[in-house]
């Protein structure tokens, strides 16, 4: 009899003989709880215990409805379903048999791929150049980036996906297919900015001031998605540190560009004295100069000063102590109202993923009372830290007439307006003093005429090191759709050796078709 | 005599109820004998021996219930036994009997359970049970005596504290302080029941006299360092008080001391606070000291609605799955359905044992129904709520189910004090 029984197992047949027994079985146990629920009681006695009964059957029934939001609802939760990913034992999981989707830009170009056959394998075409914002996917150092906060959509348990899963959960437990994430990067524009910072502590961030999509989010180092071990141990270089978003860099005479607006959008738009001395603010603080001053104090000259300067020519020139007093000017309320308004002390989120949102840091304003301490602020200096994506995005702002978008890097969604942070009025004149700086002040040598660039050098002085470099501009300045910001760590001074980075970006957007459009472009 | 009960005898409805058990009790076992056999053709015999002695030796209990003229609660009896025979296909299916009958130990504690359940049925059954009061104070010594015992002999293993030959003496403290608070408090009933507002506020010697007593026990488990048995008790001692006084302020008062008690604890001791950040997030440390539950949450949730199929799943992913986490090996196997069905059970369980209580004679015996049937449920509810994460866990056996000699046999003990108990003729 055991050997008919051991056929029986093993045969065909085997496994709907166990599911035909697991039904019997369930329905026995079933006929006899029901039969002891309805089984005669003793006559109840004079003391009623109602309210134990209650509480103890509450009790349990509560615990069996958390026990179902994980036996039945576990993969609405992102980190129990990664848990179980790597570490559940069992064969045949659902989970494991998901293909991981891909990743692809905006034009459809592989970013990131699974490999057949392998549940942690990843193909990352792009490689070191677009770690950064893709993360990576490793069986032992976890996920990362777009690969951590895409993880359900990726690995099928995206919302939309939820209601058949549900079904399916119930029953079969089984996802077929993970969905694609289509960003809005352009490959070949990231793989550019990537070369072009050559390995250098830098970071790029274009992206389109209509809409706030990101083309290229570029941090330098990078390192290799398939093997992040040593990036994450290396101290010195930090290649895992993703410096577009997550460094913060005093900003440098970038920061001009909103004090600008500010006293613009309050209709202030004054001449000011500019010594060659410098100007100082009050009592124990230092002067400021402008750079010149220092250049010709190496040659042993005496900088004379610019005299008398409007703001136009203080923007071309980059004067600090014009900027100063300018600030200073503006007075505290309406620079702290500002730094709101651009989101400085806020971290700007540019990918809402369905596990949490991808955002970069908080960059640092103090809150300021003083007037004085506004001329070190006002300059970029101090105590103030932008990441690179906030230059980008109020550089942005002036390019699309005033509005700040939203950065995203995905590309369902939807564009979202933040903030008025310039009237129009106020982005136009600002538009033409940028464009006045590339024509004939610092950013002289991004000047490309026919495509019309308007940008704003900045240096910012660094402890430890030379200054850091920046350089912001968008073009064209007619119906702007580019925005490229470049930050080189210790690069100097900022039309040396950020601002060539953001000219050969400049030209191979426009070879790609990104720049000279006949009107605005928002996608 | 009421025509229900000439109608249908409480051992005869007893007697149907456990022979529906054994249907699903059988099921379940063919189903994990036909996995285990499609992987060794061997019959496994010895390991059956538990199962062996459900079938033929619960009948002979259920002749002696006939013999003493026990005419109690049958669905109680129908708990207990469905209960208890899940238990043994589920710790057969664990190879908690592996070793056959070179290790008799892990055999007997199912016979000897049933021979505890039978002898619980016949010291309480037919209203004999007041005489117990007399042995209160024995009761209390009795389970200090065990605790001391437990603080000199025992050997510290997996938190908890165990004899040598690997027993839990500690099971049998619960039902002899059961005991002892029920005969100390039904002699003091009219201290403890006086409210004002609807708060109780027994006087101050009879509260002081309690605490005291109950002090030293409790002084003693936080020298065990057994936070489980701790919170046990003390929710004992608050539906005791709660079923003298018949004043929700007991409850009330007793639940936001216990709460207030677990949450205070984690600041004490790092054992506690370790469960707690577990509670709370076990995702901060997935492979150290959330892996137990995680792993325990990964099994529940592989089991879906319907389960794997007893013999089918792979419980034995979660560490140490047959004792404490016991229920979510069950989840894997038998599904959400299956987990409801068991804890429908149990509920029955006790909402007739507090039945049973009110409907007893002497305050003695109602106290004594309440406290012990108390007793089991809190471990239940602790138990099955620890290991789905909805509460922190204590370190609690899941009664009748869980692998464990002592457990297994006191828990039939107190079933059968229960059962003899609803039988107040």
């Amino acid at each position: 009899m055991l050997e008919i029984l051991m056929d029986m197992l093993n045969g065909e047949r085997g496994p709907d003989f166990l599911r035909a027994l697991k039904i019997v079985f369930l329905a026995f146990l079933t006929i006899a709880a029901l039969a002891i629920f309805f089984a005669p009681a003793v006559k109840p006695g004079k003391v009623n215990y109602w309210l134990l009964r209650v509480v103890v059957t509450g009790s349990l029934l509560a615990v069996l409805v958390y026990q179902a939001t994980w036996q039945l609802l576990g993969f609405t939760k992102p980190e129990f379903v990664r848990f179980m990913r790597r570490y559940n034992k069992r064969p045949n999981a659902a989970e494991m048999q998901v293909t991981r989707g891909p990743i692809l830009d905006r034009r459809g170009m592989v970013l990131a791929a699974p490999v057949a056959g392998d549940m942690w394998g990843r193909r990352y075409p792009l490689g070191e150049a677009a770690v950064h914002p893709l993360g990576y996917y490793h069986s032992k150092f976890g996920i990362t980036a777009i690969e951590r906060v895409c993880d359900p959509a990726l690995s099928g348990f995206a919302p939309e996906k939820r209601e058949d899963l549900l079904g399916k959960g119930l029953f079969a437990q089984r996802a077929e297919e993970g969905a694609t994430v289509t960003l809005t990067l352009d490959a070949r524009l990231q793989q550019k900015a990537y070369d072009l910072l050559e390995g250098r502590k830098g970071a790029v961030v274009i992206m389109r001031p209509h809409s706030g999509a990101l083309l290229a989010l570029v941090s330098s180092p990078g390192f290799d998605p398939l093997n992040p071990g040593p990036a994450i141990l290396d101290e010195e270089n930090s290649p895992a540190f993703n410096r577009a978003v997550q460094g913060r860099y005093p900003p440098g005479s970038t920061f001009k560009i909103l004090i600008a607006g500010t006293a613009l959008n309050r209709g202030l738009s004054p001449v000011y004295a500019c010594p060659g001395m410098g100007y100082i603010a009050g009592p124990n603080t230092p002067p400021i100069r402008d750079s010149e001053y220092y250049a010709y104090e190496r040659k042993g000259a005496e900088w004379p000063g610019w005299g008398r300067l409007t703001m136009k020519e203080a923007m071309t020139h980059s004067s600090n102590v014009y900027f100063a007093q300018l600030g200073v000017g503006c007075g505290p309320e309406a620079f702290n109202e500002m730094m709101v308004r651009a989101r400085i002390n806020e971290p700007l989120i540019y990918l809402k993923g369905d596990s949490g949102e991808l955002q970069c840091s908080r960059g640092n304003v103090p809150e300021i009372s003083k007037k004085r301490t506004l001329a070190q602020l006002a300059i970029g200096q101090g105590e103030v830290l932008v990441t690179p994506l906030h230059v980008a995005c109020f550089t942005a702002a002036v390019a699309s007439g005033g509005t700040m978008f939203r950065p995203r890097l995905c590309k369902n969604e939807p564009v979202e307006a933040l903030v008025e942070l310039f009237a129009p009025k106020t982005a136009e004149q600002l538009k033409a003093m940028l464009r006045e700086a590339v024509v004939s002040g610092t950013g002289k040598p991004a000047n490309i005429p026919e495509l019309e660039v308007c940008g704003k050098t900045g240096t910012a002085q660094a402890p430890g090191g030379e200054d850091h470099a920046w350089f912001t501009c968008f073009a064209p300045r007619k119906h702007p759709n580019l925005v490229v910001t470049v930050l080189v760590e210790h690069g100097g001074f900022g039309a040396k050796s950020a601002l060539p980075v953001a000219r050969e970006l400049i030209e191979e957007a426009d070879r790609l078709g990104y720049v000279r459009q006949a009107e605005e472009v928002a996608k | 005599m009421s025509r229900k009960t000439q109608g249908l005898a409480p051992v005869g409805a007893a007697t149907g109820l456990f022979l529906i058990s054994v249907l699903a009790v059988l099921c379940a076992c063919l189903s994990v004998l036909g996995v285990k056999l499609s992987n060794a053709p061997v019959l496994p015999l010895e390991q059956l021996i538990p199962l062996g002695v459900y079938v033929a030796g619960v009948p002979l209990a259920l002749i002696w219930l006939k013999l003493i003229g026990w005419k109690g609660d049958a669905g109680l009896v129908g708990a207990v036994l469905l209960l208890s025979g899940m238990g043994l296909v589920i710790q057969f299916r664990m190879g908690s009997f592996s070793a056959g009958l070179s290790a008799p130990m892990a055999l007997a504690p199912f016979p000897l359970g049933l021979a505890a359940f039978v002898v619980g049925v016949s010291l309480t059954g037919k209203g004999r049970g007041t005489w117990l009061a007399g042995a209160g104070w024995l009761a209390y010594l009795a389970a200090l005596g065990v605790l001391a015992a437990m603080l000199v002999l025992g050997r510290r293993y997996r938190g908890g504290m165990y004899m040598p030959g690997n027993m839990n003496p500690s099971e049998i403290v619960k039902p002899l302080l059961v005991l002892f608070l029920a005969a100390y408090l039904s002699r003091r009933q009219k201290s403890f029941s006086e409210t004002q507002n609807g708060i109780p506020v027994p006087p101050i010697y009879a509260l002081l006299g309690l605490v005291l007593l109950w002090g030293v026990p409790m002084l003693l488990t936080i020298a065990l360092k057994d936070l489980g048995l701790m919170v046990l008790l003390n929710a004992i001692l608050i539906v005791m008080l709660f079923a003298i006084a018949r004043s929700t302020g007991y409850l009330a008062i007793g639940l936001a001391v216990v709460t207030a008690a677990g949450f205070g604890v984690q600041f004490i001791s790092s054992h506690a606070q370790a469960r707690f950040d577990v509670w709370l997030n076990p995702f901060t440390d997935p492979t150290g000291k959330g892996w137990q539950i995680l792993q325990a949450m990964s099994a529940m949730y592989s089991g879906g609605l319907w389960g794997a199929g007893l013999g089918s799943g792979v419980p034995q992913a979660v560490p140490i799955v047959s004792s404490d986490f016991i229920y979510a090996a069950a989840a894997e196997e038998i599904g959400l359905i299956g987990c409801g069905l068991l804890l429908l059970v149990y509920a029955v369980l006790f909402s007739r044992g507090f039945r049973a209580a009110g409907a007893a004679r002497t305050p003695f015996e109602r106290l004594l129904c309440v406290g012990l049937t108390g007793s089991l449920a809190v471990q239940t509810i602790l138990n099955v709520a620890g290991v789905t994460k909805a509460l922190p866990m204590t370190g609690i056996t899941l009664p009748l189910i869980s692998h464990g000699g002592s457990s297994l046999i006191t828990t039939l003990l107190v079933a059968g004090l229960i059962v003899g108990l609803s039988d107040r003729k």
